[in-house]
């Protein structure tokens, strides 16, 4: 199948329907043929239902947050290996989530972070996930799923390189960008 | 006495593998025993029988990969051959002209020799193996190459040695993939088994992770962000074209293909940010979802036989290894010891996986059998020790080691002894893969 690598949006709708479980109950996932459905791929999600969609390529880039909003886009910070947002992270979550309610058309990059000690695949996962609790979050404070996606980096990006709980402590984040 | 020592083993493997009579069947290891006793080699430096000076020293240098390759198979007792010969010149290189007595005293049971020729650019290499106690040819092998082939015909002899006495081949030409960071990137890497010839194969620019080999070995799966988004790409080796198989949202990371080349296990989050492992045919790109946990799955490992596989999952609150047998979906959890164990990879005979495991503030190397039983430590207090890979003949394991200060990459033989540092030069290595047999 040959790929789009320019900077369109991509979303294959390619939909797996769940039982009541939640379980996945059709095990081969037919493939679209193509493109072209990006528009029906954001309003076509039911409750319910898992997308498999293409991840979007290109698009402006993610920017760090202006000294003006520095306020909002603050890091939040991860127990060793954990991803319940702890009562400040939702503080700063709250800060950041009335702040998006009031710019609509700003758009916002979760980075998942992990520190050094664990294992750099399972730290992939463990980072997404971080991503994800923000954006959960996010979204139940009312902003739009579709402006905010997640990136895990794992270990792969500290920001501090330190081998101390200082350090890792640091590493262990959420961190926002926007566009 | 020597020869009654090499008889005597003959004997036993001649019951044991039971062609008596066959001067081709004889086999001077018996590498499925544990009680086995090297075998005493002697490699003097080569000859150089042409007209033109060796001034690349490649005679010494081709003798000293053989005595490597041989020594680190643990397999054979690598006799100080100085003494002998020190002047090589001196020394015959076939059966008529060698020396005999003098390898015999030093108790040599087998002897390989070797003859260059350089011609410019040209290699000629004749190499040969004898029983010395015997005093009679086992292998003899002519080589044409280029003199930076030198280290390529050396292991193919090493090879060939490893053949004729053990009834297998060896990894003496088999490859390892790994990550390399450079400044903010990593790329994907591969060199010789031994470290020679490093070369990095990916331009991405970007951070790129995971590096897995296709059964044929000629494509190699790698994660990469260099689209902004954790995907999957496959590096076809021989055309270095590189193509992007998997973009879902979320992470598209650990590529692992099934043993046929055509599936190739992977991780995707997709929109919920929960890590699921599934199967993506390579030529349909169809998806069969394999796994179903709200924990995390992640790192699968197929068996040899691909009718399971086994992956990381923290659905018992810490990430331990499980295995699924894909026919009837069942999952059972196979390590109990420590409370972090990843990285699993599926020996090649299929009745063990090793992985990494914390312990304390570091990780070491583990091997347990897959029904559970046999938990084995097989790295102590070196370091933290990570992503080990099985070599193609299950007698070996590569893994990263941060030991000597910052992260390379390490083989050792699969009891865990001969650890041995392979990488060099700059840069952290990390998440070493090991070819199949490349030919």
């Amino acid at each position: 199948m040959k790929r789009c690598y320019t900077q369109v949006l991509l979303a294959v709708v390619l939909v797996c329907f769940l039982a009541a479980t939640g379980a996945c109950t059709k095990k081969a996932v037919k493939k679209d043929s193509g493109l072209g459905e990006e528009t029906a791929a954001q309003g076509m999600k039911k409750p319910g239902e898992e997308g498999l969609e293409e991840a979007r390529s290109g698009g402006p880039k993610w920017n760090d947050p202006t000294p003006e909003m520095a306020a909002y886009f603050k890091d939040i910070s991860f127990e060793y290996d954990r991803v319940t947002l702890s009562p400040e992270a939702k503080e700063s979550l709250n800060k950041l989530g009335e702040w998006l309610l009031k710019k609509t058309s700003v758009q916002v990059l979760v980075e998942g972070h992990c520190d050094e000690r664990g294992t750099a695949e399972y730290n992939l996962a463990l980072g997404e996930r971080r991503a994800h609790a923000a954006k959960q979050y996010l979204t139940q404070l009312g902003v739009n799923a579709d402006r905010i996606s997640t990136l895990s980096y794992g270990k792969e990006r500290p920001i501090d390189p330190g081998h101390t709980e200082a350090a890792w402590s640091k590493n262990r984040r959420d961190h926002f960008l926007y566009r | 006495m020597k020869r009654s020592a090499l008889i005597s083993l003959l004997i036993a493997a001649s019951v044991l593998i039971a062609w008596p009579g066959s001067a081709l069947a004889k086999v001077y290891l018996d590498i499925l025993s544990p009680f086995a006793t090297r075998l005493p080699i002697a490699v003097p430096a080569f000859k150089n029988t042409g007209s033109q000076p060796d001034t690349e020293n490649i005679a010494a240098k081709m003798a000293a990969v053989i005595r490597q390759d041989l020594d680190l198979s643990g397999f054979f007792r690598v006799l100080d051959a100085s003494a002998v010969s020190s002047d090589p010149a001196s020394s015959g290189t076939t059966v008529d002209t060698i020396k005999w007595d003098s390898w015999t005293i030093i108790g040599a049971e087998a002897l390989v020799t070797g003859g260059i020729s350089v011609n410019g650019s040209e290699l000629v290499a004749e190499l040969r193996l004898f029983d010395a106690v015997q005093r009679q040819s086992i292998v003899g092998k002519r080589y044409f190459g280029r003199a930076e082939d030198a280290r390529l015909i050396a292991h193919k002899f090493s090879n060939e040695i490893f053949k004729n006495l053990a009834g297998e081949q060896s990894v003496f030409e088999t490859r390892i993939a790994f990550e390399k960071r450079s400044q903010g990137t990593k790329e994907i890497s591969i060199m010789d088994f031994d470290g020679a010839h490093a070369e990095t194969i990916t331009e991405m620019n970007s951070i790129c992770l995971s590096p897995a080999w296709s059964p044929d070995g000629k494509k190699i799966a790698f994660t990469s962000y260099a689209d902004g988004n954790p995907d999957l790409y496959i590096k076809d080796l021989a055309s270095g074209k590189t193509e992007r198989v998997s973009h879902k949202k979320g992470v598209n990371i650990t590529p692992a293909w099934s043993p046929d080349g055509r599936r190739i296990a992977l991780t995707l989050s997709l929109n919920n940010g929960n890590s699921e492992i599934y199967a993506l045919d390579v030529a349909t790109r169809d998806l069969e979802r394999l796994t179903d946990d709200p924990a995390n799955d992640v790192s699968p490992t197929w068996s040899p036989a691909g009718d399971a596989i086994a992956f990381v999952s923290s659905r018992s609150g810490s990430p331990q290894i499980f295995l699924l047998e894909l026919a009837g979906k069942k999952v059972r959890r196979i390590t109990f010891e420590g409370s972090y164990n990843t990285s699993p990879d599926w020996s090649p005979k299929g009745n063990k996986i090793v992985y990494a495991g914390q312990q304390g503030g570091t990780f070491n190397i583990f091997v347990i059998n897959t029904d559970g039983t046999l938990f084995q430590q097989l790295t102590h207090n070196q370091g933290r020790n990570e992503d080990p890979s099985w070599s193609p003949d299950g007698r070996f394991i590569t893994f990263s080691s941060n030991r000597s200060g910052k992260n390379e990459i390490y083989i050792m033989r699969s009891d865990g002894t001969g650890q041995k540092k392979i990488s060099g030069g700059a840069g952290e290595k990390t998440n070493p893969a090991w070819s199949p047999f490349l030919k």
